[in-house]
Formats: structure tokens, C-alpha cells, sequence
């Protein structure tokens, strides 16, 4: 047996289908002859060995079952049997993870304190409009013009929401009074008076979440432990997210990313609201 | 006994996800998140794109999880599921330096074997780290079988039914993957040595 024919074979050898494999005596003896074959085949064996080890020994982070959670319930695979009705409308494609349609008052304060600090972030020093906006509302005050009107015409409302988040992020949603008859858990609001630093190394509303967390747990004891670990991962994500722009303050798509952030967050109150109302 | 208590978990969780029931798709989540991430970070060396593809793997075995009959493993189901999502996405990327079909047929490529080069024996040097960097490095034509096969445990027939190509070319794919792996490896090593 020649290199050549070694060579011609090596999947075979590697793979154990030829019979004997790498312990036929004939493959044998020419191994025993040849260090460069020799070396091949136990490279080769030692690759796809160890090839194996690297099956399932990642885990995705947190905010990937966040996101999941979010598109099974707008699609309606996720259903709540006593809570059903008060769903909102499915908005179909990818952008319903982040359609504005169904932000509340809540969801809303909590997507205005992302863009204050988006917004401060991208340009420190400049007192953004959603600054301004929130500052003269309580949260309560502040909610999305298409929080009121979904069931009318929720496509437009969903493309205004990509506009918004492609535009740089320098525009609020309109500001119409909220018509929800329960009081919504408080949202942090910004403090105008805090420089961006201090707005973005703040830790995301603990209080409010703590709160929010209260309501769930009385209205809806069953879901806490599931709204809890979802809000301590997007928390998570907002402070990672946060550290890192403060480290690199010209990174748009972290800016862009904050904002999603964010986003997901008021989607987490929103559809508690959903829930427990 | 665990296997046995695990498939009982699995079921129940099936048939409760299958009324709806939020708990149980997490259950299902959490008992697979690991190999559907694993895999879909494998075939395209981007975490973030692998995150989306995990999300979207799920999000479409959950979809049909009414139809699931039992026949086969639901693991399986899932795994298969999640490959053909991964497939679809470096198909729709469509780039030509990753044309699976390309990359087939791409024998000038192929890493050569050398004799009689001075460099040490991989043996024994190989660690998990080094391995992932080097299948990172890899053309995704040749990552995406080498993943399947070597990683994943699929059978070339499987595999070449999934990507769309033959037996025989996937055997070979496979081949230059792994020919191509040594090189990188031992070039890394080498490297690490000038450095070390």
C-alpha cells in the first residue's frame, strides 16, 4: 500500500466504514512505515473526536426566551385562559416584537426613559424633546397615541413605530390621556436636572419594577416568578448596554440597541397590564 | 430513570403547550435552548445571529407543536427544524463565496495534504477554544457539513438531503473540512508558539 492509497481512502479510515478501519493490517503496516500518514490519520481521528465535545455546550443568553415569550404571545400560541380576551390584536412579521401598538401609559413612560437616554447618550448636553415631554407628565400623562387607537388602524400605527425607531430616536409618541380604568404601576421618570452620565450608570428603575412586581403578584401570583425572570434580564441587558455606550459613546447600533431594549421592556408591563387587568 | 422522568416531563409539557400554556413552551425552551443555540452558533460563528436563528427555530417548531403526533422524538423534530432554519438562512444570505454549491465543487481550494512539514503532531494539543476558532474559520460551505456530521452526529445521506447535494459530495466536504481544520490548527499552534 502506497501514501496515495492511504490518501484515497482517509474518509473512510477517519469514519471507521472501512472495514478494520485504521486496524486493517494492511492500513496498519503502512502507518507503521509512514510517520506523514501516520500523523495524518491521528490528526484527522483527533479533530472528529473532538468535534463531538463541542455539541450542546453553549447557552443563549436570557433576553432570547424574553423575545420568544413576546412573539408567542402576539401570535396567540401563548394563551392565558382567564385573561384571553383582553389580548391585544396580532400584528403579523417581525416587526410586531417591537410594534409601539400596544404600549400603555406604563410602557410608554418606561420607552421615553429609553429615549432620554438614548438620545443623551447620542448627544450629551442637549436637552432632548422626550426630556422635555416627560418632565412635564406624570406617566400617567404620557402614553402613545396608538394605545388608543389599535383597533382602528393598526398597520399605520406599526409603520410609524419603524419610523420611530429609525429616525433616530428623537421623537416621542404622541401624548394622549390613557383609557385604562386600572392605575398602571409608576415608571421611573428622568430627571432633567441629571447629566447623561448620571442618567445612564442609574440602575433601571428598581423601585417601579419592585412595584410592578407587587401588582403582579397580587393580581397574578402565578406569573410573578415568569415576569420577574424576564425583568431581571432585560435589566440585565439595559445595564450591559448602558456600561458599553459609556465606554463608546459613538456606537449608533448600541444606541439603536438600548432603545430595543427598552422597547422590550415596556412590552413586559404591557402585557402584564394585558394580564392582569 | 432521569430520561424516563424527563420524557414524562416533555410530554406533558407538549400536550400543555399544545393548550396554550406558557409555562410549559418554557419547559420545552429550557429542556432544548442549549443544542438548538449550540448548533445554530456552530453552522454560522455569529452569536448574534445565532440568537435570532435559536428565536426563530423555536418560534416555528411552537407553531406546529398542535401537529406533533409523538412519532418521533420531539428532540429530533426540533434539531432537524432547527438545521433547516439554518440552512434557509445561509441560502437567503446568498453570497457567493458561501454557495454551498460553490464550495463543492471548489477543489482548488482544497487543503492539501502536507508531508513532510516540521510542525508538531496535533495530538494531544487540541483544545475546545482552539477548535472553535479554527471551524469559525472554515468556508461555510465546509462548516456547515463538518458541523452536521462531526459536531451534530448526522449521517451524510441526512445530511445530504437537508442541504441538497449528494452523498458523495458531502463525504468530500467533509474531508477537505476536516484537512482544512488541520491546517488552521497547527498554524495556531505555531503562532502561539512564536508568541508563547
Amino acid at each position: 500500500m502506497k501514501c496515495s492509497d492511504v490518501d484515497r481512502i482517509l474518509p473512510d479510515i477517519i469514519d471507521g466504514k472501512r472495514v478494520g478501519g485504521s486496524h486493517d493490517p494492511e492500513i496498519q503496516s503502512h502507518l507503521r512505515s509512514c510517520p506523514d500518514c501516520s500523523e495524518l490519520v491521528a490528526d484527522l481521528q483527533l479533530i472528529a473526536s473532538e468535534a463531538r465535545q463541542l455539541s450542546d455546550c453553549e447557552d443563549p443568553p436570557d433576553r432570547v426566551w424574553v423575545r420568544l415569550a413576546a412573539d408567542l404571545r402576539a401570535e396567540g400560541l401563548i394563551r392565558d385562559q382567564e385573561l384571553a380576551s383582553a389580548r391585544p390584536v396580532v400584528v403579523p412579521g417581525r416587526s410586531r416584537r417591537w410594534s409601539l401598538v400596544w404600549l400603555a401609559p406604563v410602557a410608554a413612560a418606561i420607552l421615553a426613559v429609553g429615549s432620554y437616554v438614548v438620545s443623551h447618550q447620542a448627544k450629551p448636553g442637549i436637552t432632548s424633546p422626550v426630556a422635555n415631554t416627560t418632565a412635564q407628565q406624570t406617566p400617567a400623562e404620557v402614553a402613545p397615541q396608538a394605545a388608543t387607537s389599535q383597533a382602528v388602524a393598526p398597520q399605520p400605527n406599526t409603520q410609524q413605530a419603524g419610523t420611530q425607531q429609525t429616525a433616530g430616536l428623537q421623537e416621542l409618541p404622541h401624548v394622549a390621556p390613557p383609557s385604562t380604568s386600572a392605575p398602571p404601576p409608576q415608571a421611573k421618570q428622568p430627571d432633567i436636572n441629571a447629566s447623561a452620565e448620571e442618567v445612564e450608570l442609574s440602575p433601571p428603575t428598581p423601585g417601579e419594577d419592585s412595584q410592578f412586581l407587587s401588582e403582579v403578584s397580587s393580581r397574578a401570583p402565578t406569573m410573578r416568578v415568569t415576569y420577574e425572570n424576564q425583568l431581571r434580564a432585560v435589566n440585565n441587558e439595559i445595564r450591559e448596554t448602558q456600561a458599553y455606550i459609556s465606554r463608546n459613546p459613538g456606537d449608533v447600533d448600541a444606541r439603536q440597541h438600548l432603545l430595543d431594549v427598552y422597547q422590550q421592556k415596556a412590552m413586559l408591563y404591557q402585557m402584564a397590564l394585558d394580564r392582569i387587568q | 430513570m432521569t430520561d424516563l422522568k424527563r420524557r414524562i416531563t416533555e410530554t406533558e409539557a407538549i400536550e400543555r403547550a399544545k393548550q396554550g400554556d406558557e409555562a410549559a413552551f418554557e419547559t420545552l425552551y429550557q429542556l432544548h435552548k442549549r443544542r438548538v443555540y449550540s448548533l445554530c452558533l456552530r453552522m454560522v460563528s455569529n452569536p448574534s445571529q445565532a440568537e435570532d436563528l435559536a428565536q426563530e427555530a423555536f418560534l416555528q417548531l411552537f407553531r406546529k407543536i398542535a401537529t406533533f403526533r409523538g412519532e418521533s422524538a420531539f428532540s429530533t423534530w426540533l434539531h432537524r427544524m432547527t438545521v433547516n432554519v439554518v440552512l434557509m438562512q445561509l441560502r437567503k444570505k446568498a453570497l457567493p463565496s458561501v454557495s454551498l454549491e460553490e464550495t463543492l465543487e471548489s477543489d482548488d481550494e482544497a487543503p492539501r495534504k502536507e508531508f513532510g512539514a516540521d510542525d508538531a503532531k496535533l495530538r494531544g494539543s487540541v483544545d475546545r477554544l482552539q477548535l472553535q476558532r479554527a471551524i469559525d474559520r472554515l468556508p461555510p460551505g465546509y462548516r456547515t457539513i463538518f458541523v452536521l456530521h462531526d459536531v451534530e452526529g448526522f449521517e451524510h445521506n441526512e445530511i445530504a438531503e437537508m442541504v441538497g447535494c449528494s452523498i458523495g459530495n458531502s463525504k468530500s466536504q467533509l474531508h477537505k473540512a476536516r484537512l482544512k481544520l488541520r491546517d488552521y490548527l497547527k498554524f495556531m499552534r505555531a503562532e502561539k508558539a512564536k508568541t508563547g
